[in-house]
């Protein structure tokens, strides 16, 4: 079977499109893709001049789906004075796991040339993963606890390193996954809060000066096509699962999709650009009502809607074990 | 019959008659999918690998030793 764009071997079928592709027109139409969804969803400020340059922050685990994102965004901006990127990485407290993506990270940034930061939940909170995971004081699944410190951290140090933006390496799969749990849960709210975190493109969004916008450029590719650029480039992606990955409910939706995608070819396309375009819907009708009532945290001064934040609670029970 | 030896990183190999997964009427050749689907995997979150490259999963058998790269969950 050949590439149809040069005759070539191919080494995909993406049957959502039709298309057979060797590697160097996978990368090609990769990188095409993480391009146009900079430009759609307006990430390039028109404030950033070469004077004036945006700091454009990458949640950088080491995974391949990061590891991609970093290499296409450097490859795109490296000669571009307004934007400058920062790699962050955060260690959980998994023993052997995290420590070898680490690796991959200090590679790929050093490879780059671009600033790399290490924060760890050991010197932020005082805990690690693997102790947490031992005593779960709360009854929940590990990534419940570890998905909370990570997005507080992100967000933290987002700000501490001045972010005009906060990229994570989200793939097709996952959005459609979240997209898909969303709607399940019937979470109307939850999917208005999405469009405005990190879905819509920029200009359309409900400004918010508590959090550092995000961004997921890579959301229009599929996993498996992120994991086939990476093999195919030799980066340096950290490829073993976490040894306490327990999300359930997100496996069961994960393997549904599966399924309706080989019988229906383009089902993840569809889910998304349908999903996008009713949270953003959802967004303006919450927005218009006022939108959250957001507060200090009376512990640790970060935004939130409670009392105490989510954060803090959980610390709080970690250490009442 | 022909054999084609499935080998999945930290899973013991497994034999894949091929005229048991015919993946459409004879004399049809299954095709890579087919063989994902034999050892329970969708080709979306598997590649096969045939000798170190990879190959569409829609493209008729014709390795009788293949490799497969699965996907790994979240960074």
């Amino acid at each position: 079977m050949d590439c149809d764009r040069c005759g070539g071997e191919a080494v995909v079928h993406a049957a959502y499109s039709g298309a057979h592709l060797c590697g160097d027109h996978l990368r090609e139409s990769v990188e095409k893709r993480v391009r146009r969804r900079v430009r759609r969803d307006d990430l390039v400020s028109r404030e950033a001049t070469p004077e004036n340059p945006q700091t454009w922050v990458i949640g950088l685990s080491g995974g391949k789906d990061s590891v991609v994102l970093t290499q296409v965004l450097h490859e795109t901006f490296a000669e571009d004075p307004r934007i400058e990127l920062v790699g962050l990485t955060i260690h959980e407290g998994i023993e052997g796991y995290r420590d070898k993506s680490v690796e991959a990270c200090v590679e790929l940034a050093d490879d780059l040339g671009i600033r790399h930061e290490l924060v760890s939940y050991e010197e932020e909170f005082g805990i690690r993963m693997d102790d947490v995971v031992e005593d779960d004081p709360e009854n929940m699944a590990a990534c419940a606890y570890c998905g909370v410190f990570r997005r507080d951290l992100l967000s933290e140090y987002a700000e501490k390193l001045g972010a005009d933006l906060l990229l994570t390496g989200h793939n097709l799969d996952d959005e459609a996954q979240t997209a898909l749990m969303n709607i399940l849960e019937g979470d109307v709210a939850q999917i208005a809060k999405h469009f405005d975190a990190s879905l819509g493109p920029l200009s359309e969004r409900e400004e918010s000066e508590e959090f550092v916008p995000r961004a997921k450029p890579l959301r229009d590719v599929p996993e498996k096509e992120v994991a086939l650029y990476a093999h195919l480039r030799d980066l340096p992606a950290h490829i073993t699962e976490c040894p306490h990955a327990s999300e359930a409910y997100r496996g069961e939706i994960q393997q549904l999709l599966y399924g309706l995608e080989e019988n229906h070819p383009g089902t993840r396309h569809s889910i998304i650009s349908g999903y996008e375009e009713l949270a953003g819907i959802a967004a303006g009708e919450y927005n218009s009502e006022g939108g959250a009532d957001l507060r200090d945290c009376a512990e640790c001064g970060s935004t939130t809607t409670r009392e105490i934040c989510r954060k803090c609670s959980l610390l709080e029970s970690i250490e009442a074990v | 019959m022909t054999t084609v030896t499935v080998s999945v990183a930290g899973e013991d190999d497994r034999e894949v008659e091929l005229e048991e997964i015919a993946g459409g009427a004879p004399p049809e050749t299954p095709t890579y999918a087919d063989l994902l689907s034999a050892v329970e995997l969708s080709p979306h979150e598997a590649t096969v690998l045939v000798e170190g490259r990879p190959v569409p999963e829609d493209r008729p058998v014709e390795a009788e030793r293949v490799t497969v790269l699965r996907l790994i969950k979240g960074g």
